[in-house]
């Protein structure tokens, strides 16, 4: 075994087919720099470009775009200016991005420019904000694109917490814009909460994609003491990109999409060594994991896809669907077995009901047939009094035995128990036994616990079955 | 990319070259997924030579795909295809086949699965090494052409950049130099490396952009 030797200057270990002798990590990674040096010549300095821009008034802009109304001016970003507008023939609001002016000077810009407009264009999909033309007016480049109307996910955060529910319900669809884009080959690289917009209609909208790779880096990447503008984009860049490493691909919007994530689950950034989001907020657990492990550190060890973040949220949500909590089947079967127990004195107190109704009817008749003494006269009055009592108790005992069955009304339950034992009817002697059996098996525990929930259940299903329209 | 756009006679001359530089790690590639050496090598064998009789790379869409995965795609379909038929391949049916020196690649391939890296990440990084040996047997021969040989050989450790282990003091005093045309002689290098090696890869992929991208990927890879 050929002893190994290490690279002198990144100390890994060299293969043993390493082109003469040389690290092949280092090799490829001279072949970088040259990029950067070759580059830099001619490459703008973005933050240079964004400081001094001012973006023009609507009425002044209009005469860029005869085509167009520009209504206003809806935003200056760190990549220029966003208008309002309108497109009179097609009677559709569009949203007009245009770039500051100088960056028109760099003559390789125009290239890029369509090229990247071209793929940009290509995104059609429901939550990426489509391109509808690019160009340039007048010298001015400008992307023409749809108009979102609602807010971005910032001025969401800002302004009312953000609910647990509904930042799952956003987190998918990020997801599904951004595999639909790596599949392009498309990386965004600047995915922050300015950037995601949400529509009236609460769906997700991802804006600006590719627009960092199209104007170089973005601002933040340049200088790490940039404006307050530049130091808020840091937060949601990724690791390896900040670090100005070369290996930076679709990955990194994994990490930002994490950092994103965070934020809208706990309102705070995960800086340092920050705690996990169940701990700030109540939702479950399995969560963590999947913040986790969009924002390791390491590239590998990230997600490799943003579908599978897709996947794990969506079955996280599903899981815990609390309509019917996971105990569900602990709780069928442990309702089974109270059901089983309160049975057979159900039973027999519903027996004893239905024997002190018919005996009910019974003195009834007897008094209607039997010719006797008047109305008044003890005999009538004692089967009159007869009568009422198998009623009332009868029709107790019925009651009470169907709601033990249901495992509803556990009052009803208990009254009609303790009325089975009372010697007022000619059912006593059934509804005297199960009525006693019947109150030791109410008083147990878990059955009170099996009717609660019974109850709590009916309660639900009646108040969701009039929720649904 | 010259070598897959048409079927003429230079493209193939372009293929026959990449392949040569490149077959390296297709082998290293079924070495990892076929135990059997002499079938790896038959294996390996075949797929160059029906590659180049067949011309393949024609029908690889210009707008996708770079060479690299190209061709590992396509010898992943020749190898399914190969044991559907559960068959030994002629060697090339009677052409001469390339030279593929499998003795050497044999010595100093590792196939201990390294590190769980998979057959395909492997296949990168031996893409990788094959490409930047490449570029350095060019290096040093343009050095030879003009004398320089031992030029090369003082001054190549200084491609990745300066670094602890040598300094530029003692090369020149070797090279009889001072230093600061030492210093001068190994950017000269450097660049002409960065040159070099951006002019290969352009080879592979489809288009000047992508270079940067091709060397960010495989710096990924070797990472690994």
């Amino acid at each position: 075994m050929a002893e190994t030797k290490a690279c002198p200057k990144c100390g890994a270990e060299l293969p043993d087919n390493a082109p003469s002798g040389i690290c092949p990590k280092c090799l490829m990674q001279a072949g970088l720099e040259s990029e950067q040096d070759v580059g830099s010549a001619a490459e703008m300095n973005p933050t240079t470009l964004w400081s001094g821009f001012v973006p023009p008034e609507p009425e002044d802009l209009a005469k860029f775009f005869p085509q167009l109304e520009i209504l206003e001016l809806l935003g200056k970003g760190g990549m220029g200016a966003v208008y309002k507008a309108r497109q009179p023939g097609l009677d559709r609001l569009v949203a007009v991005k245009i770039l500051p002016p100088e960056i028109g000077s760099d003559p390789a810009f125009t290239e890029r420019f369509t090229r990247e407009a071209r793929a940009l264009a290509k995104l059609t999909h429901q939550n990426i904000v489509s391109i509808f033309d690019f160009g340039q007016a007048d010298g001015l480049y400008y992307f023409m694109m749809e108009y979102v109307d609602g807010a971005n996910l910032r001025h969401v955060i800002e302004t009312g917490a953000i609910k647990p529910e509904e930042a799952l319900a956003i987190v998918p669809q990020i997801c599904e814009a951004l595999q639909f884009a790596h599949d392009e080959g498309i990386v965004h690289r600047d995915i922050k909460p300015e950037n995601i917009l949400v529509d009236k209609q609460g769906r997700v909208k991802i804006a600006d994609f590719g627009l960092a790779k199209l104007l170089g880096k973005a601002p933040a990447e340049v200088t790490l003491t940039g404006t307050h503008q530049a130091m808020g984009t840091l937060h949601y860049m990724a690791p390896e990109q900040m670090q100005g490493a070369a290996a930076v691909d679709h990955r990194a919007d994994i990490y930002s999409l994490g950092v994103v994530f965070y934020e809208m689950l706990t309102g705070e950034l995960p800086m340092g060594r920050f705690e996990p989001p169940s701990k700030k907020v109540q939702i479950d657990v399995r969560l963590d994991e999947v913040v986790l492990r969009s924002l390791e550190s390491t590239p590998d060890r990230r997600y490799q896809h943003a579908s599978d973040v897709k996947t794990d949220v969506e079955s996280i949500v599903a899981a815990s669907d609390t309509r019917f909590p996971a105990a569900q089947p602990e709780t069928a079967e442990f309702e089974s077995l109270v059901r089983g127990r309160m049975k057979v004195p159900a039973i027999g107190l519903r027996v004893a009901g239905i024997v002190n109704l018919l005996a009910a009817l019974l003195f009834v008749l007897i008094m209607v047939l039997v010719p006797g003494s008047e109305v008044f006269s003890m005999r009538t009055m004692i089967f009159v009094v007869l009568a009422l009592l198998s009623l009332v108790q009868g029709i107790i005992l019925v009651i009470g035995a169907s709601r033990m069955f249901d495992l509803q009304s556990y009052r009803i339950a208990v009254l009609a128990a303790v009325v089975a034992i009372l010697p007022c009817a000619p059912g006593f002697l059934i509804s005297l036994p199960f009525g006693i059996w019947a109150l030791i098996v109410l008083s147990m525990g878990n059955v009170q616990t099996a009717f609660a929930r019974e109850s709590e259940r009916e309660q639900m299903m009646k108040e969701s079955g009039s929720a649904v329209v | 990319m010259s070598a897959g756009h048409t079927s003429s006679p230079d493209s193939r001359r372009a293929l026959a070259s990449l392949c040569e530089t490149y077959w390296y790690p297709l082998y290293a590639y079924v070495r990892r997924r076929v135990p059997d050496v002499s079938e790896a090598q038959d294996m390996t064998q075949a797929f160059f030579a029906e590659l180049l009789e067949k011309n393949y790379v024609g029908s690889a869409t210009p707008d996708r795909g770079r060479f690299r995965a190209f061709l590992l795609t396509a010898f992943k379909h020749f190898l399914s295809k190969q044991w559907e038929k559960a068959k030994a391949q002629k060697r090339g049916g009677g052409r001469a086949p390339i030279p593929l020196d499998f003795e050497s690649a044999d010595s100093s391939i590792r196939i201990e699965p390294a590190s769980g890296i998979t057959a395909e990440q492997f296949y990168d990084q031996q893409w990788a090494i094959a490409l930047l040996g490449q570029i350095i047997k060019q290096l040093e021969a343009e050095c030879e052409q003009s004398g320089k040989s031992k030029l090369f050989e003082e001054l190549k450790g200084f491609i990745i950049g300066d670094h602890i282990g040598t300094s530029y003091g003692q090369v020149a005093e070797k090279l009889n130099l001072t230093e600061a045309a030492a210093k001068k002689a190994a950017s000269r290098m450097r660049r002409r490396y960065r040159e070099l090696l951006r002019e290969e890869i352009a080879q592979t992929v489809e288009g000047p952009d992508k270079v940067g991208d091709e060397i960010r990927n495989l710096f990924n890879t070797l990472e690994l």
